[in-house]
């Protein structure tokens, strides 16, 4: 492993948007697509909040190609995927007490959602 | 994993103290922790993800106990060790050295 | 919460710190200029004023204004502000019609790069459990009332994406310049938790 130094450190934070991956892979969901998310309870890591899963969202933004944080942590490479803006609603997530015009948006990857 | 950290929701965690509000570090160590953590992922001993999984594993009830660089500190130790950079016994006796010089 | 730990403990930690670095000084692994350089980036480069500067900039110039909605990676990034691990900046904007506030629920993602330091509130528990579910409430301990017909919504920042709110422009500030704009805007607006007051 290389020392970490000065130049190291500085070369470091002057990549914006260095963690996209810069790969060619098509995406599960277009925008304004209707989707329900996966009802996941892994034992390691996710990024998908338990208070998110089962829920049916639209697919707003696409931002491109990055790595699936469940797979770095388990060794299990990149797994580069889509992730996505979804919007939905409060009460979608909340309940009827949630205010009738209110919203969540959340970052999801391919794996976490299914189409509704 | 389903645990303490996953609180998106939760109830009964406590009245929101806006009290709190500098944007500087409270203490020089809390830098220097959040500069080693940030070292050793530039050095690629383990990424960004896993360091969060470590933090995650932490006991519930010492997650809600522990500051936020309190956490930082012990997802760096666990990470290091998990990854064999340092060792406990390691840690212990620098840790030693520097007690008995302070006392 | 230990925010307010006893001396005793927080020198205890304090001491695990320099054991820490002193082992990994040993072992080669880092250079203390390194650690000084990241302390000193937190500690005087990355700040709120970097945040305001931004958005005084959109309020003054349309153009930029829209470049920045649509790609806030690149237009920060052309404005020199550091980027911490190579997240994307997305830019949510306010308006009569959507109030925007921004969480981490899991952890306590921040757009360091533009607001600095987060401040132990939004680090807290009681702000990760409540900011997701009842952002009315919270704002409203903020001292901000949003209007029922007014979309208030919650960004979770689960991913390597890091919003920074764009507030909307206090009434009364129609003669000011950029620089004087960029005074009137808090690190709090910037979060979504409180509007820009007028001056």
């Amino acid at each position: 492993m290389p020392v970490v130094d000065l130049d190291l450190v500085k070369s470091l934070y002057k990549t914006p948007g260095a963690i996209r991956l810069r790969l060619d892979v098509a995406p599960r969901f277009k925008v304004g697509g209707a989707i329900v998310t996966r009802n996941i309870n892994p034992l390691g890591h996710t990024r998908l909040p338990r208070y998110i899963r089962d829920k049916k969202g639209v697919v707003e933004h696409d931002h491109g190609v990055f790595h699936l944080p469940d797979a770095r942590v388990i060794g299990a490479g990149d797994q580069a995927q889509h992730m996505y803006t979804v919007r939905f609603d409060a009460r979608e997530v909340w309940g009827d007490e949630a205010p009738a015009n209110d919203s969540l948006r959340i970052t999801l990857w391919d794996d976490y959602m299914k189409p509704a | 994993m389903n645990s303490i950290h996953d609180m998106g929701g939760m109830h009964g965690l406590g009245p929101l103290d806006q009290a709190d509000n500098e944007i500087v570090f409270h203490a020089p160590w809390e830098g220097r922790v959040m500069a080693m953590a940030r070292a050793m992922m530039a050095g690629k001993h383990f990424n960004l993800d896993e360091y969060r999984y470590a933090m995650e594993r932490i006991d519930p009830a010492r997650y809600l106990q522990l500051s936020y660089y309190e956490k930082w500190l012990e997802g760096t130790l666990t990470m290091l060790m998990e990854k064999g950079v340092i060792t406990q016994e390691e840690f212990d006796a620098h840790l030693d050295k520097l007690s008995d010089a302070g006392s | 919460m230990s925010s307010d730990a006893s001396d005793g403990a927080d020198a205890k930690t304090a001491l695990r710190v320099r054991a820490l670095e002193s082992l990994l000084l040993e072992k080669g692994l880092i250079e203390t200029e390194a650690i000084e350089e990241l302390v000193d980036m937190f500690e005087n480069r990355l700040g709120p004023w970097n945040g305001a500067k931004v958005v005084a900039r959109a309020w003054t110039d349309p153009a930029f204004k829209e470049r920045l909605l649509q790609d806030g990676t690149t237009v920060l990034g052309e404005m020199g502000f550091d980027t911490i691990q190579g997240e994307e900046m997305v830019i949510v904007e306010n308006s009569p019609e959507i109030h925007n506030i921004v969480v981490c629920t899991l952890c306590s993602c921040f757009p360091w790069s533009v607001l600095g330091l987060p401040p132990v509130w939004y680090k807290s528990a009681p702000y990760r459990a409540e900011a997701a579910r009842d952002p009315r409430g919270v704002l409203r301990e903020f001292g901000t009332e949003i209007p029922a017909d007014t979309e208030v919504c919650v960004w979770d920042s689960n991913a390597e994406l890091r919003y920074m709110v764009l507030p909307e422009r206090p009434a009364g500030t129609a003669g000011l310049d950029a620089e004087a704009l960029a005074k009137l805007v808090s690190r709090d607006s910037m979060i979504g938790v409180t509007k820009v007051a007028p001056p």
